[in-house]
This record gives structure tokens, sequence and C-alpha cells, in this order.
């Protein structure tokens, strides 16, 4: 990768009182490619997600999105930058029907004018929402509210929420995690035609090996705060120090 | 052909048929409001000026509660602040009255962004405790600033002007409480519709996924603050539309209760259970009027019923029946 890096996440270290949950942490993730973290439970990923959505400001180090320093922004200015995340834990606006979620995605680009801004459903954006919807497989729960879905529907309104946002780079957190087969399928689906159609810059944290492997372009492997291995799919999965993070040392001699 | 700017995606014909039995509850509504001088004497106009003043009221603390889902017990002192701010406007300066109404909604939003942005540390029961103990101050700052208010005197209103057209009784009056009530509840639907009022329901829902829409979720609170005791205070100018006089009593922790409890039972959250539960409320706590020492149990005996059954309020309340009647049939 010759030219600059979309994403650039530089000896990223973030302490919580005496305990360091990252130290040192590197990170390049390409324009227009899918770049997955992944790591053995409580290996830090999404305390370095929260810091690159802004949730969480780091100790040390450096985030730098499409060359500029965001690493003191407050997480509110990442969505006019073109940074929109998901939450693990579901952060839907649950009384709110599904197409409230998602046009609230939108907040940044509702108030270009007075029209727009005391209008319930502004045009071009309302028809953005409902493209969104159709293209997620929630057209038929737009007027549902979001506590009524099935938890499947409801990844996928945090997925179209941040698409909403009309993003350059989406942060997803665990999009797949409790997820059915055909509903990792749709999701795996999805991302990739946002890759390849929307040219779209996708960093997600994920457990589920089956989707990591398959969509994307590049891996990073975290363990204890420290990245233990980068590379494709089959790098990776290879690694020794992969191996050994996920299954643990062999104890007697080979 | 019918125009909506609602979604019209899925399923047009129960909304169609939802916002058609609006209409006419409107349009019913409205015949009845013009009607009522005609066949009514004095003392129902005057009932009738005071529970619209009630409903706008509601409105108001709709925004901060039922859109934003922020605790305010301190309605009652922007309501206050209001019709003393507007009473002495209207005294003060020879302009018609709707200026002195402004400068009321004016000088009760001011106090609002102003609590709004002390509260922001704020939440939940100790918000409540935080507005309460404001509402409680406001309320001695009436009784005790004589050169102002009159303090425990209370304040004589002078008549509301419109030009020449001096305002000297209820009838007179009811035709502009009517007026000054419908601009209000049209003003709180475009701003619930409103990215604004998006934005104060994305704050009630969740504030991280909001922050991450880019809403600025502090910003957004002091606002509904703000707009919600302007209101209150616009409230308190139509007030003096009527009244002739102002006592601090009458601005206490009950009224706030009253205020709160009208919302509550007729549904958090929505502008037809603000506006519904002041109207029917309120003619409850008239009928009580003829058995004062029963008024608070039977009040704090509907709050727990309502909790218990209806925690939607009473207009969801009722939507659900007729489904579930329409379902069995």
């Amino acid at each position: 990768m010759a030219s600059e890096p979309f994403l650039d996440v530089q000896g990223l270290t973030i302490r919580f009182g005496g305990l360091t949950a990252v130290g040192g942490f590197d990170m390049a993730v390409a324009k227009g490619s899918i770049h997955a973290l992944i790591g053995p439970n409580g290996a830090g990923k999404s305390t370095t997600f929260n810091c690159i959505s802004r949730f969480y400001t780091p100790s040390e180090g450096r985030i730098l999105f499409d060359g500029q320093d965001i690493t003191r922004l407050p997480a509110r200015a990442m969505a006019g930058l073109g940074v929109a995340r998901s939450f693990q834990n579901l952060e839907l606006f649950s009384e709110l029907s599904v197409f409230e979620n998602v046009l609230i995605g939108a907040h940044v680009h509702a108030g270009r004018s007075w029209r727009d801004a005391i209008s319930a459903r502004p045009a071009e954006i309302g028809e953005h929402v409902e493209h969104l919807l159709e293209r997620t497989g929630l057209a038929d729960y737009a007027q549902t509210k979001a506590r009524n879905l099935d938890f499947g529907h409801q990844k996928m309104v945090e997925i179209a929420r941040a698409l909403a946002m009309r993003p350059k780079l989406l942060l997803l957190d665990e999009p797949a995690a409790g997820l059915r087969n055909r509903e990792i399928a749709a999701l795996d689906r999805l991302l990739c035609e946002l890759r390849e159609r929307d040219g779209l810059t996708i960093v997600l944290v994920e457990h589920v090996m089956q989707l990591v492997m398959s969509i994307s372009d590049r891996i990073t492997v975290l363990s204890f705060g420290t990245k233990i291995a980068e590379g494709t799919a089959a790098e990776v999965r290879a690694h020794p120090a992969v191996i050994e993070a996920y299954l643990g040392r062999e104890t007697t001699h080979a | 052909m019918i125009v909506t700017t609602s979604p019209a995606t899925i399923s047009p014909a129960p909304r169609r048929a939802a916002s058609a039995t609006a209409i006419a509850g409107l349009v019913i509504a409205a015949l009845v409001a013009i009607a009522l001088p005609a066949f009514t004497t004095g003392y129902v106009i005057y009932i009738a000026n005071l529970l619209l003043v009630f409903v706008v009221l509601c409105l108001g603390l709709h925004i901060v509660i039922g859109e934003t889902g922020q605790f305010s017990m301190a309605h009652a002192a922007f309501y206050g602040i209001g019709i003393y701010a507007s009473a002495l406007a209207n005294r003060a300066v020879d302009l018609p009255y709707p200026f002195a109404m402004l400068f009321g909604a004016l000088v009760a939003g001011a106090v609002g962004l102003f609590i709004g942005a002390l509260a922001l540390r704020m939440r939940d029961i100790y918000l409540a405790l935080a507005t309460f103990a404001f509402g409680e101050a406001m309320q001695w700052v009436f009784a005790n600033w004589d050169s102002v208010t009159n303090g425990p005197n209370g304040l004589r209103i002078s008549p509301a002007r419109f030009g020449s057209l001096e305002i000297l009784s209820d009838k007179q009056a009811y035709p502009f409480v009517v007026l000054f009530c419908v601009l209000m509840i049209g003003l709180t639907i475009l701003i619930s519709r409103s990215r604004l009022g998006r934005a104060f329901r994305a704050v009630r829902e969740s504030e991280v996924a909001a922050m991450a829409m880019g809403i600025d979720v502090r910003r957004t609170r002091v606002i509904a603050f703000g707009l919600s005791a302007a209101i209150a205070g616009f409230a308190g100018g139509m007030f003096g539309l009527f009244q002739t006089f102002i006592h601090p009593d009458s601005l206490g922790f009950q009224t706030t209760i009253l205020v709160l409890t009208m919302v509550v039972v007729g549904g958090l959250g929505s502008i037809v259970g603000a506006v519904g539960g002041a109207i029917v409320f309120g003619l409850i706590s008239e009928v009580l009027r003829q058995a004062p020492q029963y008024q608070e149990i039977i009040y704090g005996g509907i709050l727990i019923l309502f909790m218990m059954y209806a925690p939607r309020g009473l207009f969801a309340f009722i939507g659900d029946r007729i489904k579930e009647v329409r379902r069995g049939q």
C-alpha cells in the first residue's frame, strides 16, 4: 500500500487507572477496504473501536482520518466528518419507528435548509431513507417500533441508521453477534456490496470468523492490548501467535 | 388527490382512517369551542378559558418530559414568571396584549435556558429534586419581591388590550384564548415533527446513539428546557387575558403536580395525550371542587390506577381497547 491510509491509528495507548487496556497499537486501514479487528475476549478491541469513534479518548497516540487528526474531536463531530458507527449492544431509539430511527441517522444532512429542518420527511433524505430500508431488508417494517423487531432486524436498523449518515468510513461493532446463519449471509452480501458499489471503507470488530474470513481484505489481531498479527485472512489464520492466542499453547513438545 | 407529508410507504389505509378520525374529532372540538359562549354562563366560559391555559401549560411540559425525557418539577414557576412578566409588561407599555404575552414567554424561556444549562449534569431523581427546589424558590420570590410582584398581597392584572378593544369579561377573552391555544398546539406539532423534535426524541431514547448521529446532546437538552419554559410562560400570558388577579399561592407545588398528572394520565410522549389529559383531568378537578376534602385522595387514586392499568396513558388505553374490540369481531 503506497498511498496514505484512510484511517491511521498510531501508537494508541489506553489506560484505565493503572490498567493498560491497549498499548502502543498501530493500524492502517486502506481506502475502500474491509478491515477486521479480531481477538479473544478482553483483548481491547471494543476499547480501540470506541477510541476511533471518539467515545473514549486515548492516553497516548494519534488517530488520523483522511489525513485529519481526530484524536481530540468530540464524538458528535464524527457524523459530520463522515464516520458512522454501530453499537455492539444495540443503541436503538426503541420507542420510535424504524423509519424515524434511520431518519435520525441523517440528522447532519437534514438541516441544510429551513424547509428541511421543519419537515417531518425532508424530500431527498426521505427517499434515501426508504432506499436504505429496501437495501437492508427493512422496507416492510418502516412503521414498526424498533423495540418490536426481532434481534436480527434490530441489528440491521443499527446498520441502516449508520448508513443514513452517508459515511465515508463505517465502524461496525460486532454486527454479526447473535445473528442466525441466514442473517449472517445477508450481512456478508450487504457489506461486500457497500465496499464494491459504494466504495465504502469498513472497519469491523467481530467474533464471527465465518464472516470475518469471508469479507475482510485485511485482518488485525489483538491480544492483551497489543497487536500480535496482521494480514490477509489466509495469513492470519496460519499465524502461530494467532493460533496460540485463540487455542492456547501446546504444553507437550511435538 | 390527498397529499400527505407523512411517510406513506406502509399500510396507508389505517393511517388514513386514523387521520380521518383525528380530523373529525378536531372539527367537532372546534365547533363545540365556537358554539360554547352562545349556550353557557360566564362561569363555564371561565372554566373553559382556564382549561385551555392548562392545555398550553401541558404542551410546555410535554416538550421537556414527553419529547426529551427530562424531568421538570418547575413548570408552575415558569408559568408564574410568564404571568407576572406579561402582566407587568402590559401595565408598563401601551402595546397590544400579544406583545406582553411574547415578553412573558421570552422571560420564562430565558430562565428556562438558564435552569436547563444548570441542570445538564443532573438526571432522573436529581433533576426532579433540583427543578423542585427551583420551583419552590421561585414561589418564594413571587411572595417576597414586594416591589415587583406586590408580594403576598397578590398582583392586580390590568385588562388586556387589542388596540381600542379592552377585554373585560371571560366571554370576550374566550375567542383569543382559543386562538392562542390552537396556535400553540400547531407550534408544538411543528416542533415535534421537525429535525429539532427528532433530536429531542433521540436524546430521550439513547444519548450515546444521538451523539453518534452528530446530535449535540447538551445543547438539545438546554433548548428543550428553554422552549418548554417559554411555552409555559406563554400559558401565563394567556392567563392574563381573562384573569384580573394573581396570587403566589396558586403557583406552588400543587400546580406543578396537577400539570404533571395531566401529562402522565393523558399519555406521556404524545401531544394528543398532553392536550387530552389537560382537558379530562381539568374537568375532573373542576367536578372535585364540590368536595375539596377528597380532592387530593382522588387525584392520588387516579394517578395510581393509571400507573397500574394504563401506564401509557388514557388515550393509548382507549386506542388499545378499540383495537381489541375490532379484532374480536
